[in-house]
């Protein structure tokens, strides 16, 4: 069985520039994908090129073997948008339902499963009250039970945990995690490095409208080699800064302040790195051989600009959930 | 097509459910009620009027005018001689509401043609229908003094009456002036006036879910163009089903003019006979047909300027010319049926955006040739097509776009590479 998801060379062009350029990938079935990308990476209209909102310039998007993208497979596939929305005067029970046959479900199952699924995330009694009447948690929740009602095999999540309330950011990532115990797929997009790097079985990084990198979450921090330190600090910090400056020492480093991830030169030796800073005075709350972080190799792939973007939220009115 | 029903539902459903729905579904026929009452009203006031006659002539010229006036069948008179305080105590009887007024005459009625009539209300019936009598009455007194034979008066004074029949298709049928004209403009006005709103609601409902970002995951799994014409079917069998409560209503309320009278203490029969417009079924079709296509020309038109909007003011200001371009029709309705064959007429019901309105107007108002009504339908059609279109692309492109209003270039750009 061809993967659920296939995405060849895809172009995306609007007034004055090139949102996604010549990008493929591909979704294995059963497992989590992230799509990974600081803001303005194209994320979002590679999502709706798959999705059949978007049409693209060139290329091809073939979902479940099929030429075609989201639309004629509506009912097999769970689409979650960045910039989410109900009608605020229906009701709850109505929303979900209208939603759910526009997949092409029938009525009265539709009816059915939406029921279900409210009593399920504890909202049976607000069903015949108007979506404005909700808070915005209970919004978000109706908003994923429409996602899911159907039981899709695909489930799509442009930025899913942004705007997110804690405990609807928990139900989200335990449904996401079900979803793969049952076999079904999920892809998801995000710019906050931590959810992929719990999430993810298979990643894409994209930057400008261009793929960086692809793989299994271990696949990628293996092409990025090079012997990573993590140092964090219990109050005191000597000479450290002196230290992670000796290129002879760090070839890179990501410092946080009170802890910092270093990439070792080639040839380095973490023993030394470790003496130097005892030396120099610093007291140590942590000193970690590492592997990469994703955040590590995501900066080191985007550059420093967008980091900045990444580290603090960006701009997408997305915040850490 | 299940997907299509679905929009078409919710947007149905969720309209009705409305309470202005409700409140212009009942407002209808309440105002048609209100109007069947006041015909049946002002049926009343045309009835016998109590009158004094004031008199102070000679030669029994007091008692030709009671006996003119009794004739009329408009007044119950009485003869009062004139005297002194006779004036104010028939003031006193008005006030009293045991007379509706009181007329006041002299010999200078034949002479000079004066008289004068007091009354607690000067019914436009009621002074005409004593102008008319005392007319006559003073024309013949005249003849008379000058040896004219009294018969010959009479008959010289036979009134003309003109019967009036509008010829069409379907034959000669009797209709006045008044009355062709009276359906020719309620109907423009109704047209107009479901165009305009329910377009607007179109507009509204595509607003709503940009603005409320729904409108990405409909599109995911419904296509732009289904997702606009359910709006469109769904606002339509709105103003449709709207159109019908008032039309069963009226006909409803048309069946019980008897009842209302009787409960008015008017004479039902004469509620009977109020005068009805006479709509034949190719008028009620051309109707229906004109409606239905003017409004999936206007709402396809609406839908665009919905999508291209952020928020309601945008779509206000953008809403403008096509309201505009519906207005060029409604203001022209008076030269319409005054002269439905002018050059002016034609054209307008030959222009798709004027077609809507102008064309049933015509068609009510004078004989428009059949086929003229073929080829605006036909011309309306293919404007419809190409307007929905157009309105389609603008849409699909304007319900994911935010931010400032594109202008007229970037419009064009967005209809040829959507």
């Amino acid at each position: 069985m061809a993967d659920p998801v296939i995405v060849d060379r895809v172009t995306k062009r609007f007034a004055g520039h090139t949102a996604v350029e010549a990008l493929s990938l591909s979704v294995p079935s059963g497992i989590i994908y992230g799509l990974l990308g600081p803001n303005g990476a194209g994320k979002t209209t590679t999502l709706r090129m798959i999705m059949d909102i978007y049409e693209p310039d060139s290329g091809t998007v073939r979902l479940f073997d099929q030429v075609g993208g989201g639309r004629t497979n509506s009912a097999r596939i769970g689409y979650l948008p960045e910039e989410r929305g109900l009608y605020p005067r229906m009701r709850v029970l109505d929303v979900l339902v209208f939603l759910a046959e526009a997949k092409g479900v029938s009525r009265r199952s539709a009816r059915a499963k939406a029921i279900e699924w409210l009593e399920r995330l504890g909202l049976s009694d607000w069903r015949m009250r108007k979506v404005s009447d909700l808070s915005k948690g209970m919004q978000q929740k109706v908003q994923f039970i429409s996602t899911v009602l159907h039981d899709p095999d695909l489930v799509i999540l442009d930025e899913p945990f942004s705007g997110l309330d804690p405990v609807n950011s928990q139900v989200l990532r335990d449904t996401v995690v079900d979803y793969r115990r049952r076999g079904k797929t999920v892809l998801f997009s995000t710019h906050i490095m931590e959810h992929a790097e719990k999430l993810c079985d298979r990643l894409c990084i994209i930057a400008r409208g261009k793929k960086l990198i692809d793989g299994t979450l271990a696949e990628v921090k293996g092409t990025h080699g090079g012997k990573h330190v993590i140092v964090a600090f219990d109050g005191n910090q000597g000479n450290a800064r002196q230290i992670f400056a000796d290129r002879r020492l760090v070839a890179k480093i990501q410092d946080f302040g009170q802890q910092a991830e270093l990439e070792l030169a080639p040839g380095a030796d973490a023993q030394e790195v470790l003496k130097a800073l005892v030396d120099s005075g610093a007291r140590l709350a942590r000193f970690e051989l590492a592997s990469p972080s994703l955040h590590k190799i995501f900066v080191d792939l985007v550059g420093p600009e967008a980091a900045t973007a990444a580290a603090t939220g960006g701009g997408n009115g997305g915040s850490r959930a | 097509m299940h997907k299509v029903w679905a929009v078409i539902r919710r947007e149905f459903v969720e309209r009705v459910r409305t309470k202005w729905f409700w409140v212009s579904a009942i407002l209808g026929p309440v105002l048609f009620a209100g109007i069947i009452v006041f015909q049946i009203v002002q049926s009343m006031g045309g009835a016998v009027r109590n009158v004094a006659v004031v008199d102070s002539t000679t030669g029994g010229l007091g008692n030709r005018v009671l006996d003119a006036l009794s004739a009329s069948g408009s007044f119950r008179a009485t003869l009062v001689p004139a005297g002194p305080a006779v004036i104010d105590s028939l003031k006193d009887e008005v006030e009293a509401k045991h007379l509706n007024g009181f007329l006041i005459v002299s010999n200078d009625l034949v002479e000079t043609g004066r008289a004068e009539y007091q009354a607690s209300n000067l019914g436009m019936q009621t002074i005409e229908n004593l102008q008319r009598t005392l007319g006559r009455l003073v024309v013949k007194e005249r003849l008379e003094q000058k040896g004219v034979n009294p018969g010959v008066v009479d008959w010289a004074q036979i009134r003309i009456t003109l019967d009036q029949k509008k010829c069409g298709r379907a034959g000669c049928v009797a209709e006045s002036a008044a009355q062709s004209f009276f359906v020719a403009y309620l109907m423009a006005i109704l047209l107009f006036m479901a165009i305009l709103l329910y377009g607007v609601n179109v507009m509204s409902s595509v607003l709503e879910e940009k603005t409320t970002r729904i409108v990405e995951v409909v599109v995911s799994s419904v296509r732009p163009f289904q997702l606009m014409l359910g709006k469109i079917f769904g606002a339509g069998s709105v103003s449709f089903f709207q159109f019908v409560i008032w039309g069963v209503s009226a006909r409803v309320l048309l069946l019980l003019r008897g009842p209302i009278a009787r409960a008015l203490g008017a004479d039902p029969a004469a509620a009977q006979t109020m005068v009805l417009p006479h709509i034949p079924a190719s008028t009620l079709a051309v109707f229906i047909a004109f409606f239905l296509g003017g409004f999936l020309l206007y709402s396809a038109m609406f839908a665009a300027v919905g999508a291209m909007s952020s928020n309601e003011q945008e779509a206000r200001q953008a809403q403008q010319p096509v309201t505009y371009l519906l207005m060029i029709s409604y203001l022209s309705i008076l030269g319409l049926t005054n002269d439905p064959n002018s050059t002016f007429a034609r054209t307008l019901s030959l222009v798709p955006f004027t077609t809507p309105i102008a064309t049933p107007v015509r068609w009510t108002a004078g004989s428009m040739p059949t086929w003229e009504l073929v080829m605006s339908l036909v011309i309306l059609a293919i404007a419809i097509v190409g307007v929905t279109w157009v309105a389609s692309r603008i849409y699909r492109v304007g319900i994911l776009m935010t931010g400032k209003r594109p202008n007229l270039k970037e419009l064009v750009r967005w209809v040829r590479t959507a």
